[in-house]
């Protein structure tokens, strides 16, 4: 079981990593509207392009664990490439050239075209996230978002608490799949596993649940420990994000 | 909130449609952040059997039920409004902190795809949890996860296509996920750790 390894405090300290969380999120939006736009290759490989650089230099993202974290990825690129190559409307116009037929399907050029510029949309996208994950840690984001988005606290800090318990949860899953082949059960991965998790899970909460109300979580103005201000970095990181979407996705349509 | 609605929220024990049934104890807000989370570890598990299937093309989708399932469970169990959005955004967000291969957009899918449910869960007022709404909800979920994969993935692909996807999703959300959702609910109810939530 893959237990999450954080974001190293040197990629935490990195400029990107200073960036308010809630900030990348907005980005990311901005950037994923830029992609919905279009279809095409170049925009979309661009914004690939650039997210994993910023990772690389201003995010301080090892070469490695950005390999790592992209590997996986051409598998849905490659899905989300071929079905819209194949499964494309621009296929059964008889007016465009035919690249070739493979049993019942007719590729034509722009069909490819679109099939790959989803796949380039695939790629973006997870290096977005990428960027994402591997400059932002959960209490960060949490505090970004009850302090400077709005999250009402409760449930802000809540569910921050429940993520602490993540290394818990996937010791228990291996726990519990241990027990299953001490049974003799042969696939050690079942559907059934997820009650067991989830009773552990849920016993867990409770004892958490008793020790916050203990403490007074929720009953009155909350003090900060971590106090979340808008920076002149942000400044910077949203401006440079604007121009980059501008160049990558206005552009090539007014030319 | 203030420190009035902080203590009736935390003592309030109308589970079953007092005055302040719809107000969230701590207990309620963490049992469903927990059920996000461990979903969303057990995400990472199932990322990887998904991109096993990815092969089989528009069937894959018959396990699509999967990824709406905290929305749906955790409603069921928390029974308040907010609790299938709120345990989809939390275990959307976890699996983006993890490295999800969807990246941010996990985030957005999971927002549209609690926020249906919650419709449906809204429109019998959080008092009908019976069978056919249970189904609703899983529809409503998955419809709205079909529309975001259409828009987001598959925005090159003909209409034709895309709809074969979504039946396989609608397949899914009708014969997997409620009874999936509801077997789970009662495992968890006789394993006994749902003292105190509403029947």
């Amino acid at each position: 079981m893959m237990v999450r390894v954080d974001p190293t405090d040197d990629q935490l300290a990195s400029p990107l990593g200073r960036v308010s969380p809630l900030l990348k999120l907005a980005i990311a939006g901005a950037w994923f509207v830029g992609l919905f736009l279009t279809t095409e290759i170049l925009p979309a490989l661009a914004l690939a392009g650039i997210a994993v650089g910023a990772s690389l230099v201003l995010g301080y993202v090892p070469a490695g664990t950005l390999g790592r974290g992209l590997a996986p990825l051409w598998i849905a690129a490659l899905a989300v490439g071929l079905f819209n190559g194949l499964f494309s409307p621009l296929n059964s116009d008889p007016a465009l050239h035919e690249l070739a037929i493979i049993g019942p399907f007719r590729l034509t050029e722009p069909g490819v075209i679109a099939g790959v510029g989803l796949a380039s949309r695939v790629l973006a996208i997870a290096a977005i996230g990428v960027l994402f994950a591997q400059t932002t840690d959960a209490t960060r984001l949490v505090d970004s978002l009850v302090q400077q988005g709005r999250v009402p606290e409760r449930f802000g800090y809540g569910a921050l608490a429940a993520y602490q318990a993540v290394p818990r949860f996937a010791e228990d899953l291996s726990t519990l799949r241990q027990a299953r082949r001490i049974r003799g059960l042969r696939s050690s991965w079942h559907p059934r596993l997820l009650v067991g998790l989830l009773v552990l899970a849920i016993r867990h909460a409770d004892r958490l649940a008793l020790a916050m109300d203990a403490r007074g979580f929720g009953t009155g103005p909350r003090s900060r420990y971590r106090p979340m201000h808008w920076g002149l970095i942000d400044l910077g990181a949203g401006a440079g994000a604007a121009v980059v979407l501008a160049i990558v996705v206005v552009l090539p349509r007014v030319t | 909130m203030t420190i009035g609605t902080g203590t009736s929220a935390n003592t309030g024990t109308s589970a079953n449609g007092g005055p302040d049934a719809a107000a969230w104890r701590t207990r309620d807000i963490v049992v469903a952040a927990v059920i996000g989370v461990a979903f969303g570890v057990a995400f990472v598990a199932f990322g990887v059997a998904w991109r096993a299937i990815e092969f089989l093309g528009p069937a894959q989708n018959i396990l699509y039920g999967a990824w709406l399932m905290p929305a749906i469970v955790a409603a069921l169990i928390i029974r308040k409004p907010g609790a299938a959005l709120f345990a989809e955004m939390v275990a959307a967000g976890l699996a983006t902190l993890l490295g999800s291969q969807w990246g941010p957009d996990t985030l957005l899918s999971g927002f549209v795809q609690g926020a249906a449910a919650e419709l449906v869960f809204a429109f019998g007022m959080y008092r009908r949890w019976s069978f056919p709404i249970v189904v609703l909800a899983s529809l409503a979920s998955a419809a709205a996860a079909w529309v975001h994969d259409w828009v987001v993935w598959y925005a090159a692909s003909s209409f034709e296509a895309v709809a074969v996807i979504g039946v396989f999703m609608a397949i899914s959300a009708i014969a997997i996920l409620p009874v999936g959702s509801i077997r789970l609910v009662s495992a968890l109810r006789s394993a006994g750790v749902l003292g105190g939530f509403p029947d």
